[in-house]
C-alpha cells in the first residue's frame, strides 16, 4: 500500500531535504517503520521509547489526527507529519 | 464607541464595507490587543491592526532591535537598531495611526505577570519565539477566558490557529506538550523574511474577525502554509478531554513558569557539560581529549568552531554515525545547545556511550571563556 507522506520542515535533514516522500504500509506503524529503513533516526524523531506519538508532534491522516501507531492507511493517502514550531 | 469625523475618514474602505461598516469600526475602537513578541509575526499584526483602527494595542517584548531582525521584522527600521522593540513599536504604531492608544511592555511574559497583563486585554496575538511563551500565554488565556490567535514559523514554513476557550480545542490540546531545544528555532533554522508577513497578517485577519463577528474564525482547524510550494493545508484538530488546563480535571489551574534548567533536564545518559568544564577537559596535561562534534550548519562551523572540532551537521548525523568513537565520550556542540542535545540523544540511540552535550554551545563558549570566538 503506497501513501504520500509529508514531512515538517524541522525534520527535513533527515529525507535530504525532500518536504514529501512515499511511504509503504497498510498502519501508521508500518509506514512510520519504512520510513526508518529510508531515513534512519527519523523515527525516534516522532515516536518516543513507549510506541507513544511525541506530545510536540502530531500525525494526521489526510486531515484527520491520528491518535494511535494502528490506525489504518489507504492506498492515495496522504499522511502529514506535523511539529510544533517555536519561532516567532 | 462613535467615530470621530477623522476616523470616518480615515476608515472610509472599512465603512464600506457592509460586514464592517460604522458597528464593526466602533467594535473595532473599543478593542483591545495584546501583541505578545514584536518580531516576525507580530510586526505585521500590529501594523494592520494600528492601521485597522484597533483602540487599544499592547506591545510586549522585552529585547532590542538586531540588524539581524530587519530582514522580516518590518515594525522597525534601521533607525531603531538597539532600541527596545517595545518602545520603537510603539512610536512606529503611533505615527502610522494618532487616533488609537498603543502600550509598550517591554519586560518578559511570566506566571508572575501574565494574569495581570491579560486582564487588561480582550484577545491575544501570538507571536512569541519560545514554546515556554507560547504554553505560558496559551493556559493564561483559557484560565481567564480569552481567546488567542497563535501562529509560529521554521525556515519556509508557518502555522495558524485561533483557539477560543469553551468553544474549541487550545494549544496545548494540539501540542500537549514540548520544550524549547526540543525544536530549532528560527535564528538555529533561518526563515525566510516574507513567510511571517503572510501569518502575521492573517493573524490580524483573525483578531479584526473575532472583534467585528464576522465570518468564520479558525477555530477547531489547525491551518499550515508552505512557501516553497505555496501549499495552505488545513487539519481538523479536536478538543482533548485529558487537555491539562482545558479539559475535564485540568493539572493546570494558574499559569506557571517552565522548571528551570537543572541537572535533572537532561535526559539519562546525557552528560552536560559547562563551557568551563569543557575548557578544563581540553587543557593541557587533562588527559586525552574527548572527540567534539560540531554539529551545526557548515557555514556556522566555518564562521568560527573550537580547533579540534569535527563537523557533522545533524541532518548529517544518522548516516555518519560510524564516525563517533562508542566509547570515548564525544561531547555535542552547536549554537545554544538544542541541536547538540539532540545529537546526544541520536548517539545514545546508536549505543555511544554517555555522550556530553555542551550546555548553551558555543554562544555561551563564547560568553564564558572566549570572547573572540565568533558565532554565526
Amino acid at each position: 500500500m503506497s501513501c504520500t507522506v509529508r514531512i515538517a520542515s524541522p525534520l527535513h535533514s533527515y529525507t535530504a531535504g525532500a518536504s514529501r516522500v512515499e511511504g509503504r504500509g497498510a498502519t501508521l506503524a508500518e509506514v512510520l517503520g519504512d520510513l526508518e529503513q529510508r531515513f534512519p533516526g527519523i523515527r525516534f524523531r516522532m515516536i518516543d521509547e513507549q510506541d507513544r506519538i511525541r506530545p510536540h508532534m502530531r500525525l494526521f491522516i489526510n486531515s484527520q489526527e491520528a491518535r494511535e501507531l494502528t490506525t489504518p492507511v489507504r492506498g492515495g493517502d496522504t499522511v502529514h507529519v506535523i511539529c510544533a514550531l517555536s519561532g516567532g | 464607541m462613535t467615530l470621530s469625523a477623522n476616523e470616518r475618514a480615515r476608515y472610509q474602505r472599512h465603512l464600506s464595507l457592509r460586514e464592517i461598516g460604522a458597528e464593526g469600526q466602533e467594535k473595532l475602537k473599543a478593542a483591545r490587543v495584546l501583541i505578545v513578541g514584536a518580531g516576525g509575526l507580530g510586526s505585521p499584526a500590529a501594523l494592520y491592526l494600528a492601521a485597522a483602527g484597533c483602540g487599544t494595542l499592547g506591545l510586549v517584548d522585552f529585547d532590542r532591535v538586531d540588524v539581524s531582525n530587519l530582514q522580516r521584522q518590518v515594525l522597525f527600521d534601521t533607525a531603531a537598531l538597539e532600541q527596545p522593540k517595545a518602545e520603537a513599536g510603539r512610536a512606529r504604531l503611533a505615527a502610522l495611526n494618532p487616533e488609537i492608544r498603543v502600550v509598550a511592555h517591554a519586560l518578559e511574559l511570566k506566571a508572575a505577570n501574565v494574569r495581570a497583563l491579560l486582564a487588561d486585554y480582550d484577545l491575544v496575538v501570538d507571536g512569541s519565539d519560545r514554546l515556554s511563551t507560547r504554553y505560558l500565554v496559551n493556559d493564561a488565556c483559557v484560565l481567564l477566558g480569552r481567546p488567542l490567535i497563535s501562529a509560529a514559523i521554521h525556515r519556509f514554513e508557518g502555522q495558524l490557529a485561533t483557539y477560543v476557550p469553551g468553544r474549541g480545542p487550545c494549544y496545548r490540546c494540539l501540542f500537549p506538550q514540548a520544550a524549547d531545544g526540543m525544536v530549532a528555532n528560527c535564528a538555529e533554522a533561518g526563515v525566510l523574511g516574507v513567510l511571517p508577513g503572510v501569518l502575521g497578517t492573517l493573524q490580524a485577519t483573525e483578531a479584526i474577525k473575532l472583534i467585528t463577528g464576522v465570518g468564520t474564525p479558525l477555530v477547531g482547524r489547525l491551518l499550515t502554509y508552505d512557501a516553497l510550494e505555496l501549499r495552505f493545508q488545513e487539519f481538523r484538530v479536536e478538543r482533548r478531554r485529558d487537555c491539562a488546563v482545558c479539559g475535564e480535571a485540568p493539572t493546570i489551574t494558574e499559569p506557571r513558569d517552565p522548571p528551570a534548567p537543572g541537572p535533572q533536564a537532561a535526559p539519562d545518559g546525557v552528560r552536560r557539560l559547562t563551557p568551563r568544564a569543557l575548557q578544563a577537559l581540553l587543557a593541557p596535561g587533562a588527559g586525552a581529549t574527548p572527540p567534539l562534534i560540531d554539529v551545526r550548519e557548515p557555514w556556522e562551523y566555518d564562521t568560527g568552531h573550537l580547533p579540534e572540532a569535527v563537523n557533522i551537521p545533524l541532518g548529517e548525523l544518522p548516516q555518519r554515525m560510524a564516525e563517533i568513537p562508542r566509547a570515548a565520550g564525544a561531547v555535542f556542540i552547536c549554537r545554544s545547545g538544542g541541536r547538540s542535545m539532540r545529537a546526544c540523544l541520536l548517539a545514545l540511540q546508536a549505543g555511544v556511550a554517555s555522550p556530553a552535550n555542551l550546555e548553551g554551545g558555543m554562544t555561551a563558549w563564547a560568553g564564558e571563556v572566549d570572547p573572540t570566538m565568533p558565532v554565526a
